[in-house]
């Protein structure tokens, strides 16, 4: 099981070398990521096989909580596996110009993985400065002026919420005196005050920049709108999944009581109806998916603040969903740039993108049987049965924001399939790299469909695993405590 | 509008901040993990510097963390700066000012003492205050100095990336080696030797070698990337220009909407 360092390890070497290995050789420059990746994805899913029950490792040697520990996990492998997949998906093959954005997908590849296992809080936080810092080099990959503007926003608020996050992290350190994931959950009782739930506040805005969390995802319609629509479908299909990861991990093993959860709920609903109001109004393609990323996200955070295993199954479906959905959509935007009135007649040119197009939009809705519907109608369930005033105005936000969603994303529907000029769209015969990978999605999600008993029962025992939180603390501090270590934590019980 | 939500945040914020500085009882928080360390420590690795033990040992990953966080930063900024250099290196480059000889000489005087102190600081970082992210920022200084006293001398930016290649590599592969005998990856090599001599504390000095040469080789290679277009600065200027143009012309479109 240590092996699963890897796949920290080995991204990072491979960037830390590919500058020397590119003015080597340039072949080499192109095939080593991907081999890489292909590594990671075969460590990640070979101990997914095997895994029997959660297990702890020990980085460096030391026992945590004094040092670092990986949590493997069916969720946090899974998550493991998902990202070497989904960068060779999205992986710029075509790219001649140089090496460098090869490093930073390399670098985020690595990030993302320690930020999936890692059960310390502050090695989370080093990942995740590591994972921002990269995010911002490949917004403004394109080297366009409109894409520096917009990733200059985009680091004045990751700037931001990097600062907050570290205050939150901070404050559970004097509340707590520890950092790993598990310890703090075994003193949990410590953070049941005022300066505990301000530190998961500060924690969720923080990390909830990249999870495009209600105040501070201004970033997201100008950074997807302006980078190359392969980054965008990176950042706004995986690296935001991540960054909910681990918000809920926190959740489940720290904070326990109705107010963190009612915390989230809220954040939620303000995400969802304004994501997915400021998607109605506007009238370019790119920027239409962006906010309703916002919404989805504002759905997914809804369903993780439902109590139990219900709420923990919903969101993971409604994660994966738009982890399979989203991408799909923005690499379609490759050639329908511009305001969606010009998309007259789109699908004369390329009937298989507009296929694609109403597969996405009519899953996203919530259309049965599509495999959306199956994750709504888990959200939906699980809000009836939390029985709460707070949630039942939840249902009303979500339904709600479900007929907005069907009336925007159909109008553009409608726009796609009118008749109109051919010669707009001449473009898409030439660059089908994009479309066949949105095909690779589409295809992903159509099998979804017909794996779904499967797939639900997997689900259930994922997210009866991810939301016990006692099976957390004990796999990791079942690495044996340090006698010293053993000795306060009996005191302060 | 914008202006009043970002003052209702701050002021926010800063309450919320002020509450929670209200409830500390000062002093008093606890030091699980602190003490705990602090008795172990030295037992455990044989550093007598014990943040180094923190640094390197019971936080490795964290430190690997760090400086892939500096690479990357630095790969962000050169492919940034590329396309604004490769618009400008048409242009030929306008005369340089000489700045005289006191400023040139003392530079190289300053270089060998610079050096020096950057190299002790990372060797001892294991004894002694100190370590490779302070003793890296210091060579890096001393390679960036004669480059401010004397602009447009050139860097040799192909060197600097391998040796910031290789010190990173040699990182990982540290803690690789590690994983390859049976151990955690990062977990401390070939014993502890004699706490307080050069040769002690393991692979904790080769760790911190390499993060001193990384951290120096990349922070004078970033800030030599920083220097050498701003001989032409109104190529920078016009870039930046219509990038705010650009973003006007959005937030117009955005209210229209």
């Amino acid at each position: 099981m240590n092996n699963i360092a890897f796949n920290v390890a080995l991204p990072l070497l491979t960037a830390f070398l590919l500058p020397i290995i590119s003015s080597g050789s340039k072949s080499a420059t192109r095939f080593v990521g991907p081999f890489v990746l292909l590594a990671m994805l075969w460590f990640a899913l070979a101990y997914f096989n095997v895994l029997q029950h959660p297990v702890a490792i020990a980085l460096g040697g030391f026992l945590p909580p004094l040092g670092i520990s990986f949590h493997l996990d069916n969720l946090s492998l899974l998550m493991a596996a998902l990202i070497p997949l989904m960068m060779l998906l999205l992986w710029p093959y075509n790219n001649r110009e140089g090496f460098r954005e090869e490093s930073l997908l390399l670098l985020l590849a690595g990030a993302a993985s320690g930020l999936a296992l890692s059960g310390d809080l502050f090695n989370i936080y080093v990942f995740y400065e590591l994972l921002s810092v990269a995010s911002f080099g490949l917004a403004a990959a394109n080297r366009t002026a409109a894409a520096f503007a917009a990733t200059f926003r985009y680091v004045i608020i990751s700037g931001l919420g990097t600062v907050l996050a570290l205050t939150g992290i901070a404050l559970i350190y004097t509340q707590t005196g520890t950092l790993n994931l598990a310890h703090i959950g075994l003193l949990a009782s410590q953070l049941n005050n005022p300066v505990g739930l301000s530190a998961f506040a500060l924690i969720v805005i923080g990390i909830g920049v990249k999870a495009e969390i209600f105040p501070v995802n201004g970033w997201v319609p100008e950074v997807y709108s302006t980078a190359s629509p392969r980054i965008s479908a990176l950042l706004a299909g995986l690296i935001s999944k991540l960054a909910v990861l681990v918000i809920i991990r926190l959740l489940v093993v720290a904070y326990q009581g109705s107010q963190a959860l009612t915390l989230l709920l809220v954040l939620g609903m303000l995400g969802i109806i304004w994501g997915e109001l400021s998607a109605w109004h506007s009238k370019d393609l790119k920027r239409m998916f962006s906010f309703s990323s916002i919404g989805q996200l504002g759905m997914v955070l809804v369903a993780f603040s439902i109590p139990g295993d219900a709420g923990m199954a919903a969101g993971i479906a409604m994660m994966l969903h738009h982890l399979v959905v989203k991408p799909g959509m923005f690499l379609l935007t490759e050639n329908w740039n511009g305001p969606i009135k010009k998309l007259k007649g789109a699908a004369t040119s390329s009937p298989l993108a507009a296929f694609l197009f109403m597969l996405f939009a009519l899953s996203m809705i919530g259309v049965p049987p599509l495999p959306g519907f199956w994750a709504k109608l888990l959200l939906v369930t699980g809000l009836v049965e939390a029985n709460a005033p707070l949630y039942i105005i939840a249902l009303v936000v979500l339904l709600t924001a479900t007929v907005i969603e069907a009336h925007y994303l159909m109008s553009t529907a409608l726009k796609i399939f009118s008749r109109g000029k051919k010669k707009h769209f001449k473009k898409l015969l030439q660059t089908p790299f994009n479309l066949t990978i949105a095909t690779i999605f589409g295809a992903v999600l159509l099998a979804a469909l017909f794996t779904l008993t499967p797939l639900g029962n997997k689900l259930n025992q994922i997210a009866t695993e991810s939301s016990d939180r006692s099976l957390y603390i004990k796999t990791t501090l079942s690495l044996k405590l340090p006698p010293q270590v053993k000795q306060q934590v009996s005191k302060v019980q | 509008m914008r202006n009043i939500s970002a003052l209702v945040f701050a002021s926010g914020l800063a309450f919320l901040l002020l509450v929670i500085t209200w409830q500390f009882i000062l002093g008093g928080a606890p030091m699980l993990i602190g003490e705990a360390i602090l008795q172990q420590a030295a037992e455990e690795l044989g550093a007598a510097n014990l943040v180094t033990s923190v640094v390197l040992g019971y936080r490795g990953i964290d430190t690997l963390g760090e400086i892939a966080i500096l690479f990357t930063a630095s790969t962000a900024t050169s492919l940034v700066l590329s396309s604004i250099a490769e618009k400008t290196s048409a242009k030929s480059k306008p005369g340089l000012r000489d700045d005289g000889t006191i400023l040139a000489s003392s530079a190289s005087l300053f270089f060998p003492l610079l050096m020096t102190i950057g190299l002790y600081i990372i060797l001892h970082g294991h004894l002694t205050p100190g370590g490779g992210f302070q003793g890296g920022v210091i060579l890096a200084a001393a390679f960036f100095l004669p480059l401010l006293a004397v602009p447009g001398r050139g860097v040799n930016h192909s060197g600097l990336a391998l040796v910031e290649g290789f010190a990173g590599a040699s990182f990982i592969v540290i803690g690789i080696i590690a994983l390859f005998q049976g151990k955690a990856f990062l977990q401390p090599l070939f014993g502890h030797g004699e706490m307080g001599s050069l040769l002690s504390a393991g692979s904790l000095p080769l760790l911190y070698i390499a993060v001193g040469l990384k951290v120096g080789a990349e922070l004078s290679g970033l800030l030599a990337n920083l220097a050498e277009p701003s001989g032409n600065g109104d190529e920078t200027l016009s870039a930046t220009e219509s990038a705010s143009t650009e973003q006007t012309s959005m937030q117009a479109e955005k209210t229209k909407s």
